[in-house]
């Protein structure tokens, strides 16, 4: 075997054994056919464009559409079902900056909140503002089968909190509990972003859901915004037991709960269970940091009890979902009654 | 069922006689004078689809040099999904060529006055 097809099997190990089994030697077979001899002395490795379409592949196998494997379908639901949870939590997201950004240019006016007129703090800020609620245009736009757009708009969304977090790596370094939880508001937008790109590939079919259920999520983010002027007027945010239920992960934390307990009952496919899980995770890397810097007390014990009730109601979640997914790969060859006899 | 470019070519290279992996590699790169070039990932990610939508099936094996060689065929629904895709393409190109004709008409017509 020569060094070149050692180096192409190794890729092909990105692919779920049970693809190999079937399809890796008809592969080489066409690998080393389309790259003639290569002696071992010239050290040639497959070129960076084999290897990405085989990674392409790799994904594509792992996150079927709905021609997939049972097993493969189902991941690729949870896959993408993390995606839209996310973005539509970061539409509830855009829709606080956009009511913060109104208010502080409208009303309060003051130059030290939004930077003055025409200044390029005023533009640093509107434009980060912009760009977070690209995350919403995103979600509208994969809720109305517009994977391209969705995307380009999700990866816009995700640039502000990855800015913010290479500026706090830089300025303080990467100890501190700055950085840590820069670090997860990071995790918690950007893993959905990833899922967008892995899960809605070429294989996936657009699919334009409702109105009602697109716009869900900035309904839900006005409701949210309305109650957290009533919980201000109430001065709520002064209980040490209310304070870290009151911003929009904390509000999550039950209702994702209430979703997570009632899915069992309801009998939602694996994928449910697994997406849910994924986003209870995303949730408790958001609220893990605040066990670094949370005052002693009740609302250090608040940040504990969030962070027990998502890490073991997502455990639970993930024991479910993974006990109830399909079996194994189907073939992906037909079966062997449509195959001509073996010629050597 | 969308059809992409490289399963359109890929049906095509079928549709004279079965053709294993690198053989639709190679018709596909002669079909498109060297603009499409499937990496082998990318091939057998199409062959997948199109195997799973019952357009192509595995026709035989062989083992040349060692090598497990396999040949797919075009099935008849994918004759008639590259037909049909054929008729669509050849509707749009038809559509924009009669329009590009009209255009130069009316350049003409007005160079002309």
């Amino acid at each position: 075997m020569s060094l070149l097809e050692q180096r192409y099997r190794s890729v092909l190990r990105l692919l779920p054994a049970s693809y190999r089994a079937e399809r890796e030697e008809e592969m080489v077979a066409a690998f080393m056919e389309l790259s003639g001899e290569v002696p071992d002395e010239l050290n040639a490795h497959p070129r960076w464009g084999e290897v990405a379409s085989v990674l392409a592949l790799s994904v594509r196998v792992r996150l079927g559409a709905s021609s997939a494997s049972p097993r493969s379908f189902a991941w690729g639901e949870a896959v993408r079902l993390v995606a839209l949870l996310g973005l539509a939590f970061q539409s509830l997201y855009a829709v606080f900056t956009v009511a913060d950004l109104f208010r502080r240019v409208t009303l309060d006016g003051d130059p030290g909140f939004v930077g003055a007129p025409g200044s390029f703090e005023r533009l640093l800020i509107v434009g980060g503002s912009g760009m977070v609620v690209c995350s919403a245009f995103a979600f509208i736009a994969i809720m109305q089968g517009r994977a391209g757009v969705a995307k380009i708009a999700a990866v816009l969304g995700v640039a502000p909190v990855t800015a913010s977090f290479l500026m706090s790596i830089l300025v303080l370094g990467p100890s501190g509990g700055r950085a840590l939880s820069e670090a997860g508001g990071l995790v918690f937008t950007a893993v959905p972003v990833i899922a967008l790109l892995l899960g809605f590939h070429g294989d996936v079919p657009p699919r334009r859901r409702s109105w009602a259920l697109t716009l869900a999520p900035l309904a839900a983010g006005v409701v949210a915004l309305g109650w957290v002027e009533v919980a201000g007027a109430l001065r709520l945010y002064l209980s040490p037991w209310l304070y870290l239920w009151l911003d929009l992960a904390g509000m999550t934390i039950p209702v994702w709960a209430a979703a997570s307990v009632a899915l069992p009952a309801r009998r939602r496919p694996p994928s449910a269970a697994l997406a849910m899980s994924a986003f209870g995770l995303l949730l408790l890397a958001d609220r893990l940091p605040l066990l670094d810097y949370m005052p002693e007390g009740v609302p250090w014990a608040m940040a504990c009890a969030q962070c027990v009730l998502l890490g073991v109601l997502a455990a639970a979640l993930a024991w479910a979902g993974v006990r109830a997914l399909p079996g194994g790969r189907a073939a992906v060859l037909p079966g062997p009654d449509q195959v001509g006899e073996r010629s050597g | 069922m969308n059809i992409t470019e490289p399963m359109f070519l890929a049906l095509t290279a079928l549709v004279d006689e079965p053709r294993h992996g690198y053989g639709i590699v190679q018709e596909v790169d002669r079909l498109s004078e060297g603009r499409v070039q499937l990496k082998i990932g990318t091939l057998y990610g199409v062959l997948d689809r199109l195997s799973a939508e019952g357009l192509v099936a595995l026709d035989r094996e062989e083992v040349r040099q060692g090598r497990l060689r396999r040949y797919y065929r075009l099935t008849d629904e994918g004759a008639d999904a590259l037909r049909e895709e054929a008729a669509r393409m050849a509707a749009n190109a038809g559509a924009a060529n009669a329009r590009l004709r009209a255009r130069l008409r009316s350049q003409a017509a007005g160079g002309a006055a």
